[in-house]
């Protein structure tokens, strides 16, 4: 039979391993593929149009003032070294980013025999590797509700710092209700072990503008297949949930079917507000969903990649 | 019960057993707690409620087992006992236990009986009288059965034969008190005093009541008795009381310390109850022997103690020449000193004649040797006379002074003056001596060649003559005569004691001539004329107990006379009387003494063998069986209750450490020699020289240490001849230091003292040559004349336990200097310090050596000048800690004077010997 455990509460804050497997996972993602996506970025929305000038905060280049272009554009400061009049031209800066939340809830944090790793380990290792890849990509990354987007080269570490700071929604089993930009998208890294309505409602807050996202959905094996029999008690780690069952078998049966619909369901509300969901086993490499969310942030139609 | 030997003693118990279907019911109805199983997704499901209850059932093994626990518990609780043995009478049982040596060989069996029919008094309710006959009589009453018990467990064999008949009367006015009672005799089937008159007092007294005689078919006690010091072997009697079986053994010679010193074999021949075992060791081994034992036989009687009258003749030599000090090898007693001392305590006494001879016999000398000794004054005479006349043994030797003038405690009549053979106005050649009669002590002895008799007393021609002559010229001349006087016997030898006369003690003949005299002399129990009267009485020291070991005396044992010759009784047990060096041994059998089976009378028709019921109560292992199934029930049930389940990789690295550690010693079990041995630290110590330092505790010191040797290792190896091996570090309490020339000893201050094994261990090396180098390292913090730093205190108190010699700071012509390099002093990581060694002898006046050095190497070695840590380096050859000092070639100093020290240990004080080289070439002309 299987053994489970749900960790302590400290194992739910990244640490260098989760950090260091995050970048190691980063650092063998096809990055080139994704790169080669970009490119045919389209000039209104792609990503990777950025590096040029445009408007922006961030200085880029002087240019050489034009003829009939408004005076006020001039920067007088360049302009009086020499005789000519230059322009500052600043870089184009796209509101467009990814954000990024990972589940942190103690229920997170279990983990059985049959699993290489805890949940919560797996989310971190995953998130923080996409992460890491997009901003290598040249995306922007920020965590939702916590951080703002950043293309920091070392924005994995910058995450888990942030995520090792922060107590106060430790226990959040669901994203905030943020809306995020129309061209901005989502990653929910998530057991999705909550009631459905509830998950609904903070879908369509975050998609409200229109954004995209992508659901992760991290399974312990066992969460998946109950190989328990016999006389058992159930207890849940987050609302102190208790059932005494007598025949675990049987119950597994009808356990397995509320999931799978438990999981349509998912998938249904996904599906109609245009997001994806990825599915992840704990027993599997992590390489799998990390490959697929990457896949589907490079080809989703927002990116002008499909 | 049922045809089984089983009964129960509360039976009725027994019907709780009507109660197991109840607990049955009980148990169906209760069953195992759910196991626990964290799960998450509960929370989206928690309206799923469980379709179907399974009460999981116990399981009906589990039941089984717990019936089984109680059903276990209720047949306890009725108390069965396995064998109950034979139900006696409803009166008070007597149970007379012999507890004289001869039980001793078998006692755990018979007070196993004695107790298995106490117990059965127990049960039944009976009070129960005990007699030991080996006790003192007294009176005899009933006790309790639990009381009785316990003066059984106090009873022991005690290390005499016992004598029945004393507790005839206690008996025989017991029997008359109580009508009813049962009598036991748990007997040892040997013979003491009186012992028919005790069974037919308790025939008599018993009339038609239970009585029971138990004892072996064959007394299996075996006894020694006797010992007789022949020539050459020393004879050792065996008894028993009749055959029984143990028909071969071993006897043990053992000395005062009791180690073991001769192994003999005795071998009863079928159906004798005697025989002689002999050791045929040599004569001083003879003489230590202090104790035998018969081998594996725990008793009294098989310990054979012998004493100072059996053994060590002690000869007291008193010269009649004055000069003889001047030249102590050449005086007669000298020669007669080296000749008797192998078989004999030899005594010599201070002063003139008659104070020396007077001291000698106060000292019970068995032989008294008068070198040269003419006439005695008066009252010596006396005393003389009587010690020869009590059966002393007096030994003259001729010489000028007898030849002048003798008194008549000679054995034959001497003629004045002498006869010269082979002088300048000689015509003969000196004689040697005619092959000895058979008449002769002498025997068998052979005569060398070149034995020759320049001059001699000449007796005067008698008819008793002949008789009296061991030894004679080859004319006929008697060179050694003897005669007895009263129980003693005085023996002349017409030759001086030294080589004067001839150089008969310059010969092994002389060696063998006094052995076979000395022989001769019985043991005088003479002490003095004037104290005759009253002879000495001497106090018990230590006495064996029943089962033949030495114990301090108890207070019943009362003091003997010096003669005493009896055999041990209640009041003198056997063992040590008196001082150690001289005491007198008292032992449960003499010599002559026999045991004989115990003749039992009108009681002989109701003997019965000594078997023991072998009652077992089986309350005690009926309930360790239930607990044991408890405690499985409990396992059980916390597995069935998955409380087993989180235990699991603790529980199987047990498992496997168990089944480890079952299983290595078999692995092993083909060579356990090699794997002891495989664990040392240095597995051919002797094969390599190498230095040593005793490991501390303290890493860093360790360490250094190590570092340190290891440099001093490569210094030597560069530098001289010696490649010595890998550093050892000893640990005091462990390894044996027996392979290393020197041992580094750095003291740490707050290192324990080392225990007394280790001080003794340390105090063995350096007894048998080894060199300790302590190292206080505290030059640096050590101001002169100041407290003593934490180390030094340290030193002292392993000092204080140690037995060191005389110290001095290294003197400048200490051959410590001079050994490899010309040294002043021996810096180390300090430079201030100062090296002590062994003071050396002072220098003889005027001589003028470039080197001096005692007869050894110096066994221990001072300094606090921190030498490991100026010789330490590190893995590419560089020093690991800078030195202190104002002087830079330091460190090369400290290395030089760790090279002398080394040569020093492994030279000694070759290197003194050494600097006279040039002068004995220059003598020997080369």
């Amino acid at each position: 039979m299987a053994r489970t455990e749900v960790l302590p509460a400290e194992s739910r804050r990244p640490g260098r391993s989760e950090t260091a497997a995050a970048l190691s996972l980063a650092a063998r993602m096809p990055r080139l593929i994704l790169e080669a996506r970009r490119v045919t970025a389209s000039l209104a929305h792609g990503l990777h149009g950025r590096r040029r000038a445009g408007p922006g905060e961030s200085f880029w280049q002087f240019r050489p003032f034009v003829t009939g272009e408004a005076a006020g554009r001039i920067d007088w400061r360049r302009s009086g070294r020499d005789d000519r009049l230059y322009v500052r031209e600043r870089e184009w800066e796209t509101p467009h980013a990814v954000w990024l939340w990972i589940d942190r809830s103690a229920s997170m944090a279990f983990r059985s025999d049959l699993a290489e790793t805890p949940k919560i380990e797996r989310a971190f290792v995953l998130g923080l590797a996409l992460a890491d890849t997009l901003v290598e990509a040249g995306e922007r990354v920020g965590l939702l509700g916590l951080k703002q987007p950043t293309a920091s080269r070392r924005v994995a570490e910058g995450f888990a710092q942030t995520f090792a700071a922060r107590e106060r929604d430790l226990d959040d089993d669901l994203p905030p209700a943020t809306p995020i930009g129309r061209l901005d998208e989502a990653v929910i890294v998530s057991d999705f072990l909550s009631p459905l309505p509830e998950l609904r409602r903070r879908v369509e807050a975050i998609s409200s503008r229109g954004a995209r996202g992508h659901l992760v959905m991290i399974v312990d094996p066992v969460e998946e297949t109950f190989p328990f029999g016999g006389q058992a008690v159930l207890e849940e780690p987050e609302a102190g949930l208790r059932l005494r069952i007598g025949d675990a078998a049987s119950w597994g049966a009808s356990y397995r079917r509320r999931m799978a619909a438990h999981r349509g369901a998912i998938a249904e509300l996904a599906r109609a507000r245009g997001w994806s969901v990825t599915i992840h086993h704990t027993d599997k490499p992590a390489t799998q969903p990390a490959l697929r969310v990457l896949t589907l942030v490079a080809g989703a139609p927002g990116t002008g990649g499909a | 019960m049922l045809g089984l030997p089983l009964t129960f003693l509360s039976p009725l118990v027994l019907a709780a057993l009507v109660t197991l279907p109840a607990i049955w019911l009980l148990l169906r109805v209760t069953p195992p707690q759910p196991r626990r199983i964290d799960f998450p997704p509960l929370r989206i499901l928690a309206d799923l409620l469980p379709e179907q209850e399974n009460p999981a059932r116990t399981p009906w093994w589990l039941l089984a087992l717990r019936l089984l626990v109680a059903a276990l518990l209720i047949l306890a609780a009725a108390g069965p006992l396995w064998n109950p043995g034979a139900a006696g009478g409803r009166g008070p049982l007597l149970v007379i236990l012999d507890s004289g040596f001869p039980a001793a060989y078998d006692w755990r069996e018979r007070a196993a009986f004695a107790a298995e029919r106490i117990e059965g008094a127990q049960r039944d309710g009976r009070p129960v009288a005990l007699l030991a006959t080996g006790e003192r009589p007294g009176g005899l009453e009933t006790v309790s059965p639990a009381a009785a018990l316990d003066r059984l467990r106090a009873v022991k064999p005690q290390p005499w034969l016992v004598d029945r008949r004393n507790h005839a009367d206690a008996v025989t006015r017991f029997l008359a008190a109580q009508p009813d009672a049962e009598i036991v005799w748990i007997s040892d089937g040997v013979a003491g005093a009186g012992d028919s008159a005790f069974s037919e007092a308790l025939a008599a007294a018993a009339g038609a009541r239970s009585l029971a005689v138990f004892q072996a078919p064959a007394p299996p006690a075996v006894a020694l008795a006797g010992l007789e010091n022949r020539a050459g072997q020393l004879v050792v009697h065996v008894l028993r009381a009749v055959p029984n079986g143990r028909d071969a053994g071993t006897l043990r010679a053992m000395d005062l310390k009791g180690l073991p010193l001769a192994d003999a074999q005795f071998a009863f021949q079928p159906g004798a109850t005697e025989a002689e075992a002999s050791f045929e060791v040599p004569m001083e081994i003879r003489n230590a022997i202090a104790r035998i034992d018969i081998l594996g036989e725990s008793s009294a009687g098989a310990v054979h103690l012998s004493d100072e009258r059996g053994k060590r003749r002690r000869i007291g030599l008193v010269s009649g020449s004055t000069a003889d000090q001047a030249q102590p090898l050449l005086a007669p007693t000298y020669y007669l000193a080296r000749a008797l001392g192998p078989y004999g305590e030899v005594r010599e006494a201070p002063g003139g004649v008659a104070e020396a001879v007077g001291q000698l016999l106060d000292q019970q000398v068995s032989v008294l040797v008068l070198a040269d000794v003419g006439t005695l004054d008066r009252d010596t005479y006396r005393r003389v006379a009587e010690f020869v006349d009590k059966g002393g043994l007096l030994l003259r030797f001729a010489g000028t002074r007898l030849a002048a003038g003798n008194d008549d405690l000679v054995p034959v009549r001497l003629r004045r003056g002498g006869r010269n053979l082979g002088g300048a106005l000689s015509w003969d050649a000196p004689r040697t001596l005619a092959p000895f009669t058979r008449e002769s002590p002498f025997f068998g002895l052979a005569v060398p060649a070149d034995l020759g008799v320049r001059r001699q007393i000449l007796a005067e021609p008698d008819g008793e003559l002949s008789r009296k002559t061991w030894a004679a010229l080859q004319d006929g001349t008697p060179i050694v005569t003897a005669d007895w006087r009263g129980q003693g016997m005085v023996v002349l030898v017409h030759v001086t004691a030294d080589a004067a006369w001839s150089n008969l003690p310059l010969t092994g003949l002389f060696v063998d001539m006094l052995r076979r005299v000395v022989a001769l002399s019985g043991n005088p129990d003479v002490v003095g004329a004037d104290q005759k009267a009253d002879i000495q009485t001497v106090a018990p020291t230590r006495v064996l107990d029943g089962f033949g070991a030495l114990v301090a005396p108890p207070p019943t044992a009362k003091a003997v006379q010096r003669n005493h010759s009896d055999r041990a009784s209640p009041e003198h047990p056997p063992g040590y009387y008196g001082p150690t060096e001289s005491s007198l041994a008292v032992n449960a059998l003499l010599a002559g003494d026999k045991l004989a089976p115990l003749p039992l009378g009108p009681l002989a028709s109701r003997t019965a063998p000594l078997a023991r019921a072998e009652t077992l109560d089986l309350r005690a292992p009926l309930l360790t069986a239930a607990i044991l199934l408890l405690l499985a029930d409990a396992l059980v049930s916390l597995w069935l209750g998955g409380h087993l389940q989180r235990l699991r990789p603790r529980r199987v690295a047990a498992a496997a450490a168990l089944a480890a550690a079952l299983g290595l010693p078999c692995l092993v079990g083909g060579q356990p020699a090699l794997a002891q041995g495989s664990g040392r630290a240095s597995p051919d110590p002797a094969l390599v020289t190498r230095l040593a330092y005793v490991v501390t505790g303290d890493a860093t010191i360790d360490q250094t240490s190590k570092a340190g040797l290891t440099g001093l290792t490569q210094a030597l190896a560069a530098r001289t001849a010696l490649e010595a091996g890998e550093p050892a570090a000893v640990d005091l309490a462990r390894d044996e230091l027996a392979f290393f020339p020197l041992l580094y000893v750095p003291v740490a201050p707050n290192q324990p003292l080392p225990s007394p094994a280790a001080i003794r261990k340390l105090d063995a090396f350096m007894k048998n040559g080894g060199t300790i180098l302590f190292d206080t390292r505290d030059a640096m913090n050590a101001r002169p004349g100041g407290e003593p730093t934490a180390e030094t205190q340290a030193l002292r108190r392993m000092l204080a336990t140690l037995d060191i010699p005389e110290l001095e700071p290294v003197p400048r012509d200490h051959v410590l200097t001079k050994t490899f390099y010309l040294l002043d002093r021996f810096p180390g990581r300090y430079g201030t310090g100062q090296t002590w060694v062994e003071a050396l002898p002072p220098a003889a006046d005027g001589e003028r050596r470039p080197a001096r050095a005692g007869d050894g190497v110096s066994p221990i070695v001072i300094t606090s000048n921190d030498l490991a840590a100026a010789w330490a380096v590190g893995r590419n050859g560089e020093p690991m800690f800078p030195v202190i000092g104002a002087d830079p070639r330091q460190r090369e100093m400290a290395f030089r004077g760790g090279v002398n020290l080394v040569m020093y240990t492994l030279t000694g004080n070759y290197k003194a010997d050494q600097v006279h080289v040039p002068a004995l070439l220059e003598r020997l002309g080369q």
